[in-house]
């Protein structure tokens, strides 16, 4: 895709989204003219730059929006939720037309086109049938009839086109000089002679220097057609007078330009026939004629009497029109120049950078991370407390640096968030559900990256909260709910991590259903006993689907374990809690950014593991007593750990001291146990080959300032692995419980 | 010394374009992506031989632009080109009146341009 392609695409994406946004405001608030202005203009100019990139499938049916959109901002037809509907679909078609673009396609698929000429008919019936009737042919300039007639007798016989010009007074205060109309018409045939008419110049004293107060009378020859004329002076043909008479024109047709000019009839001739286009035999005839005609006029008009009333309304009725208009106009104008300058100020201190190059600046900061600890630990080495103190400062700048950059990829949840108003829209109608949604924290920032991976599991849980979540609206009523649903989108930050709730305020999970669904699907055995909030969360295992019924919207074959798998592999978290009659809230907790972290560095053996410092809690000293079980009494409390030495099936002893590091995760602890803690260090993520990838336990990798490799430990993994030991320990330990206390009791 | 075009156009596309056209054509080009832009260079006395303005902007809208460029004394006599459609033809009367020079409707091929161009500068 070219340059020129790709900036078109990304505006109009742009467009389209404000196009969108003002037509949902526009049900809401149908007579704001500024909106119903702004989305004619995003339609306008994404028709603009499909002429401009020759995409003639874009520009040709949005040029049919544009005509239903013009309409709708002349007050032609009204705004109604119908017509809402459709513009919307015809967006959608228009991003659609734009990924066929995309894709380097010359013509949309056959069905897209069925789809678009659909919309296009529903346009034409239904809001543009007066104007389909009448196509729009005012102002367009139409050719002119150009054949004269040579009609024998009295035809002037000369080649050469007449053009009579006299400029308008404002023509240099438009920024026009007249010469540049003669120059370039001079560029269009040949001039064989022209004449000045400097006649309207007035005395020294009362002339406008400013003004212009020229004519010309020229004699041009050219192969064009008198269209190509007139367009010459396209520019000035409202202000001046403009009289073109082909070749071989009659003497009469002379005459009458003669007399339309305010110049002297005789003088004028002169000049005429000086200039070639008359000789003077001509010129005697017509002015001859001229008495003729004369008289033949006032003929007419004495026999039809008075002159016809003059059509249309008094003027004073005009008038007063204009007033009011005016009056309205500026109030607008006003109004629209203060919203709008707020607007372009907060604009204007943006500014728009690829992507890739962004992404560029931080794999150099993340090669800076890497060689500022390698500075660091040189220094360190080296033991000189001078050469340790400026690279202490060097290692702070660069934080800075790496936390500013990693703020430029930072962008606000608010645009995805507000994309779910549509949806919602859309969603609520079809089902013929009534709900409303409600978005807190839209300015929370994340990583873009992170933001455009979360649109499609987001997506899933609201059509999921839409369609299972809210009850209809006769089930709300009886239940004494309102009858208008409500979905939450919430957005915060919670020490290093962003959350994205998801709640509803309908009917909650269905329990039972989720238990027999489980059972029935071999998600958990018979006689598994399991918590309220871990059974409501089984409907993020692998093969799972309560809805009995596959529905348009959610069920479409992709799982809510998908919706899981996509956010781990953002190295996020979702869980749901939900309360049966009042509603559910899904819950997905994010890191801030994927590439680089802080990080919390320890070794088993020789090799060094990273744990990510957020998720770190304290770190204690692993007592002997505990060495054989797989828990530690952590200040009364029961910590699960594992051992990364058994984890990762490292060889050899361990140290006679073991450390515990105690993290937490989705607010569970468990502790790692490793040889040795070696303190916090800034970690650039790599990521791990396709050859890593099943395994588990190990989340990315790093490069040491020894230029050793580290390997980031995946938390959460391991933190799942040790609490369900545990789990299956405490059943397990139930059953050999009892089974002693029956042997306790054979002995009794 | 090249002729010096000023594009005024909130279009990133039709910025784009058009700028290839005329460096390409042979003149400079200086671009503002609003009016508001426009007249903060304007104000900083920008030297230009031509203003090419989009009529339907956001904020200040192409028509406001050219009074108050005709306002500026450095700039009275200014070639000032407007940028149109075919459904727009009841502006052309309202941009003239302000005091704009010529238009060129769009969509205009390259040709067409430097044609309309050639009629306001040599």
């Amino acid at each position: 895709m070219d340059e020129l392609t790709s900036a078109f695409v990304n505006e109009s994406r742009d467009q389209l989204v404000a196009m969108e946004d003002g037509l949902l405001t526009l049900e809401q608030n149908p007579d704001d003219k500024d909106n119903l202005n702004a989305i004619f203009r995003a339609a306008h100019t994404i028709k603009g730059g499909s002429g401009v990139i020759e995409c003639r499938y874009i520009e040709s049916f949005t040029h049919k929006v544009e005509n239903v959109l013009d309409r709708l901002r002349n007050g032609e037809i009204t705004a109604t939720g119908e017509l809402a509907s459709v513009m919307l679909a015809c967006c959608d078609h228009m991003g659609d037309l734009l990924e066929v673009l995309v894709a380097g396609r010359a013509e949309p698929p056959a069905d897209l086109k069925a789809k678009g000429d659909a919309l296009t008919t529903e346009l034409s019936t239904r809001y543009m049938n007066e104007a389909v009737a009448q196509p729009a042919k005012d102002g367009v300039p139409v050719e002119q009839v150009d054949d004269v007639v040579a009609s024998g007798g009295g035809a002037v016989t000369t080649e050469a086109w007449h053009i009579s010009l006299r400029f308008g007074q404002n023509v240099l205060r438009q920024g026009m000089d007249p010469l540049s109309f003669l120059r370039f018409l001079a560029g269009q045939g040949e001039i064989v002679s022209m004449e000045t008419i400097p006649d309207a110049m007035p005395a020294a004293a009362a002339m406008d220097p400013e003004s212009c107060y020229l004519g010309f009378e020229i004699r041009f020859q050219t192969r064009g057609k008198k269209a190509d004329i007139e367009r010459v002076f396209e520019f000035c043909r409202d202000d001046c007078t403009l009289n073109i008479l082909p070749p071989r024109s009659k003497v009469s047709e002379y005459v009458a330009l003669i007399e339309s000019l305010p110049e002297d009839n005789l003088r004028l001739g002169e000049i005429l026939v000086r200039c070639g286009a008359l000789t003077q035999a001509e010129l005697d005839q017509g002015l001859g004629l001229q008495g003729e005609i004369a008289r033949r006029i006032a003929d007419e008009t004495s026999e039809s009497g008075e002159p016809a009333p003059p059509k249309g309304p008094p003027i004073g009725e005009i008038l007063v029109e204009q007033k009011s208009i005016q009056k309205e106009v500026v109030e607008a104008a006003a109004q629209k120049q203060a919203t709008v300058t707020e607007k372009r100020a907060v604009e204007a201190r943006t500014i728009r950078v690829q992507a890739d190059k962004l992404d560029q600046l931080i794999d150099l900061v993340g090669e800076l991370v890497i060689a500022g600890a390698s500075a660091s630990l040189l220094a360190q080495k080296s033991a000189k407390t001078d050469l340790i103190e400026s690279t202490s400062v060097l290692s702070r700048l660069v934080e800075n640096i790496r936390d500013s950059a990693l703020q430029l990829r930072m962008v606000q949840i608010g645009e995805t968030f507000h994309r779910f108003n549509r949806v919602v829209r859309d969603v609520s109608k079809e089902l013929g559900k009534e709900i409303e949604l409600v978005i807190n924290g839209a300015e929370t920032e994340l990583d873009k990256t992170v933001v455009e991976k979360i649109g499609d599991p987001l997506m899933h849980l609201v059509r999921n909260s839409l369609d299972h979540g809210i009850e209809p609206a006769a089930v709300r009523v009886a239940q004494g709910k309102p009858a208008c649903g409500r979905v939450t989108l919430n957005a915060r930050h919670d020490s290093g991590n962003v959350v994205i709730e998801i709640s509803d305020d309908g009917g909650g999970l269905n329990k039972e259903k989720i238990t027999a669904k489980a059972l029935e699907r071999g998600v958990i055995q018979p006689g598994q006993t399991l918590s309220d909030a871990e059974i409501v969360n089984l409907i993020f295992e692998p093969g799972f689907s309560t809805v009995e019924k596959v529905s348009n919207l959610s069920g479409r074959g992709v799982g809510m374990d998908v919706v899981r798998r996509n956010i781990l592999a953002l190295r996020g978290t979702v869980d749901v809690a939900s309360v049966e009659g009042q509603g559910a809230t899904f819950t997905i907790r994010l890191p801030l950014t994927l590439a680089i972290i802080d990080g919390f560095l320890t070794a088993v053996d020789k090799a060094s593991y990273v744990i990510p410092l957020d998720m770190v809690v304290e770190c204690i000293e692993l007592d002997a007593d505990s060495a054989d079980r797989t828990y530690i009494n952590l200040r009364g409390e029961v910590l699960p750990f594992v051992r990364l030495r058994e984890w990762f099936e490292v060889t050899g002893d361990p140290p006679t001291r073991e450390n515990v590091v105690v993290v937490q995760c989705a607010g569970r602890k468990a502790g790692i146990v490793v040889d040795q803690l070696l303190g916090e260090f800034q970690t650039v993520i790599k990521p791990l080959g396709s050859l890593f990838r099943n395994m588990r336990g190990i989340g990315g990798s790093t490069i040491l300032g020894s230029g050793e490799v580290a390997l980031i430990l995946d938390v959460q993994a391991l933190v799942n692995r040790c609490v369900k030991r545990e789990e299956q320990a405490a059943h397990a330990g139930n059953a050999t419980r009892r089974h002693e206390m029956s042997l306790l009791a054979d002995h009794a | 010394m090249p002729k010096t075009i000023f594009l005024v156009d909130d279009s990133t596309t039709i910025l784009l374009s058009v700028s290839g056209i005329l460096s390409k054509a042979g003149f400079a080009v200086e671009k503002a992506a609003s009016a508001e832009e426009a007249l903060k260079k304007f104000a900083a006395g920008v030297k230009v031989d031509l203003l090419i303005t989009d009529l339907n902007m956001p904020g200040m809208n192409g028509i406001d632009l050219i009074k108050q460029v005709r306002t500026l004394q450095a700039y009275k006599f200014l070639p000032i080109l407007f940028l149109t459609t075919e459904s727009q033809q009841s502006r052309k009367a309202e941009a003239k009146a302000a005091g704009a020079s010529g238009w060129i409707v769009k969509p205009a091929t390259a040709d067409d341009l430097l044609n309309t161009i050639k009629l306001v500068i040599k």
